[in-house]
Order: C-alpha cells, then structure tokens, then sequence
C-alpha cells in the first residue's frame, strides 16, 4: 500500500486489471541480435522420470538465479462455491513445511534477500522464486520445501483467509482495481472465467483447511507441473540439482478440469456498481476474446496497438489528447486456455460520463467503419518491434516465458518467427482482424460510480441495467 | 510505483562486488559535460538492441509557490504537447512510429524525462529533446485538455484512492512552512487556475541545459552519445538554476494528528517522522533500520502487526529522495473492525523496542544481504541503471559517490541502528493521519 509521496507518472503504463496482451513472443535476449531473424536464446527441455517438465536457459550478466514454476491447474478448478481455492492453495505453500514453520520460512528467505511468490489465475497456477548465485542451494532447498512439503497448518490456514476476505474489501475501496473482477464476473457469468480468481468475501469463508490440502493433494503433480529456469548457472549442474531435489516427486495422475468454450454475449446489458464517494466513473466494455494459441494473435496485437494499445491509439488519443476526458484509455486481450475477456478501459468524472461513453462507442464504431492506413499500420508494426526486447530482457520475464510457452503447448518458434509473421501482415488482414474479432453491437458493459449521479445517463447503453452496491460481498 | 530508497540502497551495495572475492561488475560509466553545462553519463550495455535515455531536471513541487501548486507536474505533461519543430502530437506520434516510447515522473524534486527505443532510433530522440527544450511552444488549445487530463489524474490518484488522499493530508499537517507540503500534483483549485504566464514562467526557471542530467544506458557507445549531444543539445543557451529554496521547516514540537472522515469499507493510518535529507550522514544507517523493520514477512513490523496480533494487512515503511528534509511515512492497512489506534501503538512499541535495545547480529546481516541482492535486481535492465545512475548523481551529486557506498553500509554497526531509531522515532517529532470510514456519503 505504501507509494512514495510523488512520483506522478505521464501516462498509465499499464494496468494490473487488464492482463497485457502480448507475451506473445521474444526476440533476443543477451546474445541475439535484432532483426527479423531474431532467436530466442537456446534453452535445454527435459522430462524427469517422474514426468515433471524442466526448462533451463543460462544467463550470465548478472549472479542471480531465477524460477518459474506452474501446476496446470488454476482457479477454474475451485470447487463450486469455493471460489479462490487454487489462490488461498499457493499462498500457503510458504506458510509452514514438514520441517520449517512460516516464520522459519520467511526468516530463512530474507536472510539470503531471497524471493518467492506463488498464486493461481484462471488458467493455472504459478509462481517465481530467485536467488544470487552464490545462494543457489539454499534457495533451492528452500524452493523444494515449500512447493514439495507443505503442511498447511490449521491456524495459518484461518489467518490468510481473514486476510484474505478484509483485503477484497479494502481493494473494493478503490476502483480501479476491482473493475475487472467485476466486468470478469458480468461478462461470462456461470462459465468458470466468471468467477473470481481471488474469491470474494463470501466464497472464501466456505473454505477450510481440508479444501486446500485436497486441492494440492489432486493437482500438484510433478506430470502436472513445469519449472523454468533462467540465469548464472551451468545447465548440467542445474539438472544434476533439480533432479536431486524434485526427482523423488510421486508421480500420480491428475484429473483433467473440464473447461468448456465460452459463447460471446449477444446484445448489450450494463452493470453499474455503486460507489457513492466517486468523483470518477470506472468502465470496461467489450465481450469475449480470444485464446492464447489463437491462430491470428500477432496480427491481433497490431490491430489493438492501434486501437488501444499505445499512447497514441484511437481510443487515447481521442478520450485523452484530443479531449482532456480521461488520464488514459486503453484496450486489450487476456488471451486465455478459451477465450478469454477483451475490454476497453478508461474513466471520467461524474459530469462527463455520457459524453466519454458515447466517445468511445464512436472510436469503436470508427475502427469498424474506416479502418487504418498503410502508415499507421507500419507505426504499429514499428512500435511492437522496437518494445518487445525488454519485455524479455531479464532472466525472470525469460524463465516466465520459458514457462508459459511450454504450459500452452508453445516453443520457441513462437518467438523466432515473431517479427516475421508482424512483418508480412497487410491493410487487408488488419480489416478481416477487426470484422472477426472487435465487437461492434453487442457489448458488455460494467462501470462503477456514484450512482446518483449517473444512472439516469447510463442507462441508455443497454435494454437492461442491473446494479450492485460495492458493498455487496460478491463480484 | 517503484520504492526509491530501497533503490538508492541497493546501488549503495554496487561496491560490495569490487571488493576482493566478490564477482566484478561491468558497470563502466563514461562521462562529458557539454559547454553549455549539461551533464552525460552513458552507461554501455549491449544485451539488448535497445536503449534507455533518462533526462532528469533539477526542479519539482518544492520550487513552486501556493496558488500554483502542482505546476511542476503539469508542466512535465506540456512537455509531450508540441515544440517548434514537432508540433502539437508529433512528439509521440514520431516517436511510437520508429520504435520507441516514453514516460516521465515529477517528484517534489525532480523532473524525470524516460525515452526506450531502439538503438536504429537514436538520432531522433535527440531531434525531439532538443526541439522541446528548446523551442517548447505553449498552445491554450492543449494547455486546457491537459488540464483536463491532470484533473482526471488527481481524481484517480488521490480522491479515488484511499492511501493517495491520507498521505497528502499526513504530509500537508507534517509540514507548516516547507514546500513538501503540497502535494506534487497540486491542490485541485490550483490546477483548475494556472496561467499560461505560469507556464511560461515555470519552464524558464527550471529547463536551462545546466539544470539536468542526462543518463544513456543501452546498446551505444559513448562517443555516439556525446556526438548526437553535441549537435542537437550543446547549442541551446544556459541561463540561471531555480532561485535555492530557502525556507526550512521549523523543528516539530510536537504530535500532530489529521482526520479523514469519509465512506470506506475499511479504515487506514499513517504516521511520519521528520528525517534528514538522502545527503546526509545518517542515510546508510536509516536504510538498515528501515529494511530490519519493513522489508520481507520475517521483518520486525511484519512479524508483529500483520503475523502474531493480526491487527493489519500490510505495513510499510520509506522515505523519498529529497534535496531537503524529508519524512519517513508508514503506511498501515488495518483490518476490518480492528481501532487504528491499536495499530499505532503495536508500531510504537516495536519503535520503542528498537531504539531501547540494539537489533541482533544476525537482523544486520540479512539487511545487508537484502540490499545487496536488491542492487542485483535492479541492474537487472537497462532502465533500472538509467534511472539508478540518475538518482543517485542528482541526489549525492556525485554518481561515483556509490562506489563508497557498500563500505558505507559496511561500516553500520547495530548502535548505528538504535542511535537513528531514537533520534528519529520519537512522539514529538511525529504527524498521524488516520482515515476513518464512513457508510455512506452525507446526501446533500
């Protein structure tokens, strides 16, 4: 919660609420260099005998070790009512082991400044450790401890979950982070994408101590599991340990979560959700999107870099330069296992709601209408080329990489032919792109905001509106 | 938002490598001074055809005056909104088209401008920084959308967040006669109200050439750097710094307290304690003591508040850089149904408990561990070393100044620890702002 008093940033970068869309590929790391013959740095794929996946790709500029692990299954697997399982599950992991108690845990991962994390989104769960070097068997003892061990005891199990529901509830008093859960919720409604990932106030005290150890009791497997591993190591020495450590891991098999394919919604309908201390009004609007393998992704993410997708997108340059309406608009896709949500995002305040609703139904009706031109179309081209070699710069954003590649049935040609496939695209696939996968009529929409001052505007946007108080414990 | 004193830190530790055993960095930086008195740090890292270019102007809220605060901060954003020769949209327009892009940060005491592109860009970027510092134009048509915008960001940033608007009051009752008290993006009457004269007026008294530093990290060479700085900068015209600021605030007397009355689910504190300035003495100490209290679940606040009484959600402690005196602010996120008073006096008594008693041996050696692995983390890219560099050169006025550092940090004894804790965390020298919810707005 804390921030340092001050730092203003020129531009919202980026929104934790909207998944960023293009994890899609990596150029070069340390080695490579730019160009469209761009390789992903090579990286050695093994399968233990018990079935667990390990990925290892060296990196030598800076001493550190990192880790990227994933079970295969996420939230979606909560059992129903008990939304937030597979998240409260990973939390725990570091919350006390065979051998170590929390306390020990954390006492023993500060002392060498060492980091773990570990949660569940929808599609999976996943989670990120790192160490320097000169740490590296300490922290990987450590590693195996908790993802291996855990014992999930009774009283830490009752804590976290009590820290866990006050926490939704202090994050429903800003807005701008709940939107999403909110717009996740009201766009797939029963589909399991339409629960929250974290679990709400109520799912969450339906959840015991004997959900969690269930939980991973069923799914972490090591057939079930990946474990990247990029930074200053020697591969045969890494494997050597990783084998020490995880190659007595009982295989066992692991039920499949069933996840059906999501039907986009047709027609409009609107949630407003009232928070009667807002000067601002929060929205997303959009349907469903896409999958994360989807055969025109790159394709896809130049169309929304356009759209939404940079500081000089149709939707910001029109909601913000143009207008002074908002501090920022933006749109993207969560591209998913199914498809997964596309929303554009922005807000205003109360007084202008209409007029930057309104705004931005028009740029979307615009992008149908006239498309783009052939310079604007290289911009973007440009534009994703010349950000993409940081997104991969670092050992951790490699292992990730690594990670989630290999989760999605992807390799690194997904990577080596990136700039490529960017390249050969034209005016003509940008206009079949946006026909096929930017809505125009039917739309989701869910803003929060005070709702005596806005209602009365709002409810032009859909033959239905329904509302919720902010308070209500529930998405 | 990044932490900055955590930052400065873990830089601090750079020596710690060239120190005998320790791994050897390649950190080399090269530097030029233009004639015109801007300074160039270039930092060569060519793991990634990309580069990071930091420009940071010596000037933020504590230059400002009431009646036009936030001025600092709107004006970084007219920065963006057209020169002479890039006009009205083309800086990001001409930039996003070859590749790159951009952000920018105001503090209460610097300007921060950031451009990543890649390396092909190079040339540009220095087209369109020269063109803005030197021919920044000022149009009423975007000086009022971006009012626009700023408006909607304060809105964001402080009424439709809990902590931004407690924070802004803790510092607006901790300082009575120093500019750190207003808030960097100004009170909203004063965004609604700034001139074009003020703008003006503003981008004279800060922008000259010798009132920055520019740091390049990335896929460069030095001599590139300081030639494209030679053709596109070392022409523009050095005029005066900023006039000193000379107001200091008077010595606290006393426990300040501020209430926040308004809708909310859950109730929040904070509580700041005046502190020294990032140059001075006692920084290194200050960091060891804030890490042993604040940083990781095994920290002595964490153990205490979030762990064992289960009074608060999270807790967090830091001070910013600043050119002046500064405060330590600590954020706590009570429970539901848990008084915020009960949380202020678990985090006084592990006050107390740490200026009564020395922390241990080992406490000190996982600090200095953390930091260490810290600095590691923030070498990690290229913007991290950008900025780091940056920071560290304007706030020490010395980039080299980190290369003592980590002896610095070495010498810190845990007597070091107590003596800053007492000296700082005592009630007088405190302000406490808390925010308590209510259920429902006032109907008017």
């Amino acid at each position: 919660m804390t921030r340092a008093k001050g730092l203003m940033r020129h531009r919202l970068l980026c929104f934790a609420l909207l998944t960023v869309v293009s994890l899609l590929a990596v150029p070069a790391s340390a080695q490579t260099a730019a160009g469209p013959g761009l390789k992903l740095p090579s990286y050695k794929r093994i399968t233990l005998k018990n079935g667990l996946t390990v990925l290892l790709m060296e990196q030598h500029e800076v001493p550190i070790v990192s880790f990227s692990f994933m079970v295969k299954t996420g939230a979606i697997a909560d059992p129903e009512g008990k939304d937030g399982l597979a998240s409260l599950t990973a939390g725990l992991l570091r919350k006390g082991t065979k051998t170590r108690s929390a306390d020990q845990v954390a006492a023993d991962l500060d002392f060498i400044g060492g980091q773990f994390d570990a949660d569940a989104s929808a599609d999976y769960t996943s989670g990120s450790a790192e160490f320097l070097k000169k740490d590296l068997n300490t922290g990987l003892d450590l590693l195996a401890d908790v993802l291996l061990n855990p014992t999930f005891p009774e009283a830490e199990v009752t804590k976290m979950l009590a820290q866990r529901i006050d926490g939704i509830k202090a994050d429903k008093d800003e807005a701008r982070g709940v939107i999403g859960s909110y717009y996740q919720s009201y766009l797939y409604g029963k589909h399991p994408y339409g629960r929250p990932t974290d679990g709400d106030e109520t799912s969450l005290t339906h959840i015991q101590r004997a959900d969690a150890v269930k939980f991973f009791e069923t799914y972490y497997a090591p057939g079930n599991a990946i474990l990247a591993v990029a930074g200053d190591f020697s591969t045969p020495e890494m494997e050597r340990l990783l084998t020490q450590r995880f190659g007595a891991w009982k295989e066992r098999p692991v039920p499949a979560a069933s996840l059906p394919a999501p039907a986009s919604f047709h027609g409009k309908k609107l949630l407003l959700v009232d928070k009667p201390d807002s000067t601002q009004t929060f929205f997303q609007i959009g349907n469903v999107g896409i999958t994360r393998n989807n055969p025109d992704r790159v394709q896809i993410e130049v169309v929304n870099t356009l759209f939404g997708g940079r500081f000089t997108s149709m939707l910001n340059t029109e909601l913000r330069i143009n207008s002074g309406l908002t501090y920022g608009a933006r749109s993207s896709f969560d591209r998913r296992r199914v498809p997964g949500p596309f929303a554009i995002f922005s807000f205003t305040k109360n007084k202008t709601t209409e007029q930057a609703l309104d705004m931005t139904l028009d740029v979307l009706h615009r992008l149908h209408e006239k498309g783009f031109t052939a310079e604007e179309l290289k911009s973007a081209k440009e534009y994703i080329k010349g950000q993409f070699p940081p997104r991969i710069e670092t050992s951790d954003q490699l292992a990730r990489l690594m990670a989630t590649l290999a989760f999605y049935g992807l390799d690194q040609t997904e990577i080596d032919g990136y700039y490529a496939r960017i390249d050969v695209m034209t005016l003509a696939d940008s206009k079949r792109i946006i026909e096929q996968y930017f809505p125009a009529d039917n739309l989701v929409f869910v803003l929060i905001g005070k709702a005596g001052e806005i209602q009365g505007v709002v409810k032009k946007y859909a033959p239905k509106m329904d509302t919720k108080s902010i308070t209500e414990p529930t998405f | 938002m990044k932490s900055i004193p955590r930052l400065v830190a873990a830089m601090a530790l750079l020596a710690a490598l060239a120190a005998p055993g320790a791994p050897a960095q390649n950190f080399d930086v090269k530097t030029h001074t233009l004639k015109n008195g801007m300074k160039i740090l270039v930092q060569e890292d060519h793991s990634i055809p990309n580069v990071a270019l930091y420009i940071f102007y010596r000037i933020g809220s504590r230059n400002e005056r009431p009646g036009t605060t936030g001025l600092s901060h709107f004006f970084e954003h007219m920065m963006f909104n057209g020169a002479k020769k890039y006009g009205p949209h083309e800086f990001d327009r001409v930039m996003e088209a070859g590749g790159g892009s951009n952000n920018a940060y105001t503090s209460n005491d610097v300007t921060v401008y950031q451009d990543w592109f890649p390396r092909t860009q190079m040339e540009q970027i220095f087209d369109l920084e020269a063109d803005r510092i030197r021919d920044l134009a000022f149009d009423p048509k975007m000086i009022e959308s971006e009012r626009g915008v700023v408006a909607s960001e304060r809105r964001l940033s402080v009424e439709g967040d809990n902590a931004g608007l407690l924070s802004e009051q803790l510092w607006a009752t901790a300082f009575t006669a120093h500019p750190y008290q207003w808030p960097v993006v100004g009170w909203m009457v004063d965004i609604e109200n700034w001139k074009m004269g003020d703008l003006r007026h503003h981008f004279e008294m800060g922008y000259s050439p010798s009132n920055a530093t520019m740091v390049v990290s990335g896929d460069v060479t030095a001599d590139e750097v300081v030639k494209l700085a030679e053709k596109y900068l070392e022409p523009i015209v050095s005029h005066d710094p900023p006039p000193k600021v000379t107001t200091a605030e008077p010595e606290q007397l006393g426990e300040r307290r501020v209430v926040v009355r308004k809708f909310a689910q859950l109730p929040m504190v904070m509580m700041g304690y005046h502190v020294p300035q990032t140059d001075s003495g006692d920084f290194y100490a200050r960091q060891v003591l804030q890490t042993i209290l604040f940083t990781g679940e095994s920290s002595r606040m964490y153990q205490r508040l979030v762990d064992k009484d289960q009074l608060a959600l999270s807790i967090d402690g830091s001070s910013p850089f600043a050119f002046d005196p500064t405060l330590f602010e600590i954020d706590a996120q009570p429970k539901a149904n848990v008084d915020p008073a009960a949380v202020e006096k678990a985090v006084y008594e592990e006050l107390e408990k740490v200026s009564a008693q020395s922390v241990t041996d080992q406490e000190l050696e996982k600090a200095k561990n953390i930091l260490l692995a810290r600095f590691y983390r923030q070498m990690k890219t290229i913007s991290g070393k950008a900025n780091t560099l940056g920071t560290y050169e304007v706030f020490f006025g010395d980039y080299h100044k980190l290369f003592d550092a980590a002896e610095q940090y070495n010498k810190v004894t845990k007597e070091d620890v107590q003596r800053v804790a007492k000296q700082y965390f005592t009630a007088k020298n405190r302000s406490v702002a808390t925010l308590v919810p209510e259920p429902e707005e006032e109907k008017k």
